[in-house]
């Protein structure tokens, strides 16, 4: 099986590397949100797995402990957690990422306390934050503090400065290795779909970042190999994707994503920590790594986000600018008129989207004649 | 019933204030645009004038001007059916209306400041940033893992321990900012002499609300309508740190003592006490009247006196951090399980509540874990789902009717048993 085969298996049974983790006697920590410092779960010896909703399972109880007028997606997480989808999970670190996945940790807060027999693994709330302040980057140092104490309890035992530093630099490799595959899918004519980058990023999201690292190496050394893809270069901004549906749905219409903005994307690697020498800094480096990582659409002001845009659709060749929204994911909305404007380019918004399916009729003006709806 | 004299006189007041106001903008003062949650005392203490952007989006609700201010977000790209609350003011930057705008009209802020709350809630206040002459002042809005037990009973005096050192830092550290922006800017100056005199009147005011939400929790029958209880708190707590809201909250007091010492009601056979969980229902404030008449069913209960009487207490020897103890923690207290429940379930207990209404909007706040926890608490709760400011989202008569069937089927009876 070649890398990009391996790792799209991987991205669609997240499970399995947690599986043979947890044989070994390890802790599998799940997280929400690309706002969890994995570097601080890796050093005290978790598997950081981050977790994925399911658009195509029903979402009661989530729905009914987060009510409907929430993202879908986090919705889906806790109906999974409380299913026990994930496996054994030893911990779950939730980050504030956005309101859904505060609203997530909140429930899952509630239920300890008044279901104490639910079943949910013990929780914690990494409330990284993103003003690009001095007082947001002490209290997002004053997080990953807490943090690593919440990991240093649960594992029973302290997390080094060393193994700190080797796990930020490992998966600063992850991130590096996935700039270079981001590349794949940019280049004319791409050797990777939207899809399948999608896919490799989220493999590497539940995988030990050292075996990710490996793969993601494989990957790019069968790269000249790969086959070459076309279709409409798009850009697509708004709700993030843990789910390759709707990627899938827009590249059978003759799209090509060949860049996004959001963290299950190119968002999840474009900043690395890059620690500096002195390591008495190296909390202070992945403080600044996280506060400044972005910008998300629910964390980032309008003009930055519109300026990001830009700046990558125009990096990534794209033709067409596509905000894909997903219902009760409000912000992305409000950033829409600035990134039409900003980037100039022929853009739609399609809003008010189900979990996991796309209207490709109101992207009819972008497709290829002849190109199946 | 008679109105009042104090919601009167703070509706009175405040059409004077405003006008006032504008002349003053209009002579070249500063102009702040501040969020209900945000730390407005620090403008107070530095004699700059302010207006709550929600008091404003009620008034807009209020003269019925809100789809129509929806309709100019909407001209503009911008969604209709996000943030309806914080957005509505909105509408008349984006597209100005001078024949139609309520009071003359809101005068361009200077300076907007609002946490950055929600997803898109900070996104409207970016677009308030983009407007010539007017900067957005953002701060963060931070959350915690542990959770305070009685809360109601920490904040006082021992609001550190309740909140956590590290989002009081985090405010603490960005009002400081706040004040040297605000010195740079206007030119005027901040006095800790004078902060902490307004620190002091605005602790005055709230003991006042206290007294008077506890006077209401005890009356049989109660005292006055909600209708009249929310401008008579709010309105003098959207000018807290003066003389007047301390006046206007003893004035408050002193009416609701004189009608329960007279055994005042609001006309009916009280047959039901009700308690109202959510923003007020701007757009149809006839609504808490409704079932009076009809079922002798009163809302004694709504979150404006009882968050003026228990969530913005803060005593201590250094006033910034006992103001960022007011603000870092204030959606928790109304809005986050368990914080929330628990105050929720202490006031129903306190008031002798029959029946809880509790309006549930299409937004992430959900309201699952406050039913839930009131239910266990033995209280029949009503969910309503409408948003506050937006007539769209509710059939009046729809809302009407679920009202009137679960006060004939659950609360009347309940009630009258356990009289």
């Amino acid at each position: 099986m070649g890398a990009l085969d391996e790792l799209t298996a991987l991205a669609a049974d997240r499970t399995a590397a947690a599986r043979e983790w947890a044989a070994a006697g390890r802790p599998v920590a799940g997280y929400v949100g690309a706002d969890v410092p994995v570097e601080v779960l890796t050093a005290a010896g978790f598997l950081p797995v981050r977790l994925t909703g399911d658009p195509d399972a029903p979402s009661d109880p989530g729905d009914r402990y987060l009510g409907r007028g929430l993202d879908p997606v986090a919705r889906s997480v806790l109906t999974r957690l409380l299913d026990g989808a994930y496996g054994r999970l030893d911990a779950l670190v939730v980050s504030h990422d956005c309101e859904a996945s505060l609203r997530l940790f909140y429930a899952v807060r509630e239920l300890h306390r008044t279901d104490p027999g639910i079943g949910l693994p013990p929780a914690h709330l990494v409330d990284v934050l993103h003003l690009p302040h001095r007082t947001t980057t002490r209290y997002v140092l004053a997080k990953i503090r807490q943090l690593r104490a919440q990991v240093e309890r649960w594992s029973g035992a302290a997390v080094t400065d060393d193994a700190l530093a080797t796990a930020v630099a490992t998966h600063d490799r992850v991130r590096a290795l996935l700039e270079r595959v981001a590349a794949l899918r940019r280049s004319r004519p791409a050797r990777l779909t939207g899809t399948q980058a999608l896919a490799v990023v989220a493999a590497t999201t539940a995988l030990p970042p050292d075996r990710a690292a490996e793969l993601l190496e494989a990957l790019l050394a069968e790269a000249d190999a790969l086959p070459e893809h076309g279709g409409t270069r798009v850009f697509l901004t708004g709700s993030s994707h843990d789910h390759p549906a709707v990627y899938a749905a827009l590249e059978g219409a003759g799209l090509l994503v060949v860049g996004e903005d959001h963290d299950w994307g190119d968002l999840l690697h474009h900043r690395r920590v890059d620690p500096p020498a002195d390591p008495a800094l190296l909390e202070l480096a992945l403080a600044e790594r996280y506060q400044h990582n972005g910008p998300a659409a629910a964390a980032a002001s309008i003009r930055q986000r519109a300026a990001h845009t830009a700046a990558a659709a125009a990096a990534c060749g794209a033709e067409a600018l596509v905000s894909y929204v997903r219902v009760h994911d409000d912000a992305p909305r409000w950033d829409f008129p600035a990134q039409r404007a900003t980037t100039g380019l022929p853009a739609v918004l399609v809003d008010h989207q189900p979990y996991g399916r796309v209207d490709l009729d109101a992207l009819a003006g972008l497709r290829p004649r002849g190109a199946a709806a | 019933m008679t109105r009042l004299d104090s919601a009167l006189r703070a509706t009175r007041h405040q059409k004077q204030w405003f006008a006032d106001l504008r002349a003053e903008v209009a002579a070249g003062a500063p102009l702040a645009l501040v969020n209900a949650d945000a730390p407005q005392e620090i403008f107070r203490a530095m004699g700059i004038p302010y207006v709550v952007n929600q008091w404003w989006a009620s008034i807009i609700t209020a003269k019925r001007l809100g789809e129509d201010h929806l309709r100019r977000l909407r001209a503009h790209g911008y969604p209709d059916d996000s943030e309806q609350y914080n957005a509505l003011p909105l509408g008349d930057v984006l597209e100005p209306d001078p024949t139609s705008a309520p009071w003359g009209g809101l005068p361009r802020p200077t300076i907007v400041l609002a946490e950055t709350t929600g997803d898109a809630s900070r996104k409207v206040f970016d677009i308030w940033g983009e407007q010539p002459g007017t900067t957005f002042y953002a701060l963060e809005s931070a959350a915690e893992n542990a959770v305070p037990e009685r809360w109601w009973e920490l904040m006082p005096h021992r609001w550190e321990e309740a909140i956590g050192s590290d989002r009081l830092d985090l405010l603490v550290g960005e009002l400081e900012g706040l004040i040297r922006f605000l010195e740079t800017t206007t030119g005027r100056v901040f006095s800790e002499t004078r902060f902490r005199e307004v620190m002091d009147l605005v602790n005055e005011q709230e003991e006042w609300n206290r007294r008077t939400r506890d006077l209401i929790a005890a009356a049989r029958p109660c005292p006055l309508e909600v209708t009249d209880g929310i401008p008579s708190v709010m309105v003098p707590q959207w000018h807290r740190g003066t003389r007047w809201g301390v006046e206007a909250a003893k004035a408050f007091h002193d009416e609701v003592a004189a009608r329960v010492a007279a055994g005042t009601g609001v006309g009916v056979d009280e047959r039901a006490r009700l308690m109202f969980i959510g923003r007020g229902l701007w757009f149809d404030l006839d609504f808490y009247r409704r079932f009076q008449e009809s079922h002798g069913a009163v809302f004694v209960w709504s979150m404006y006196l009882a968050i003026a009487a228990d969530g913005y207490l803060r005593y201590g020897d250094d006033p910034l951090r006992a103001l960022a103890a007011r603000f870092a923690c204030f959606s928790d207290q109304l809005y986050t399980p368990p914080w929330s429940v628990e105050w929720y379930v202490k006031e129903a207990r306190h008031h002798g509540i029959d029946g809880v209404v509790h309006l549930v909007s299409d937004d992430p706040r959900g309201g699952f874990f406050t039913t839930r926890g009131l239910e266990a608490a033995g209280f029949p709760v009503l969910e309503l789902r409408a948003d506050n400011v937006d007539a769209r989202t509710a059939d009046p008569d729809a809302l009407d009717r679920r009202v009137a069937e679960w006060l004939d089927d659950v609360v009347l009876p309940r009630a009258a048993a356990r009289r």
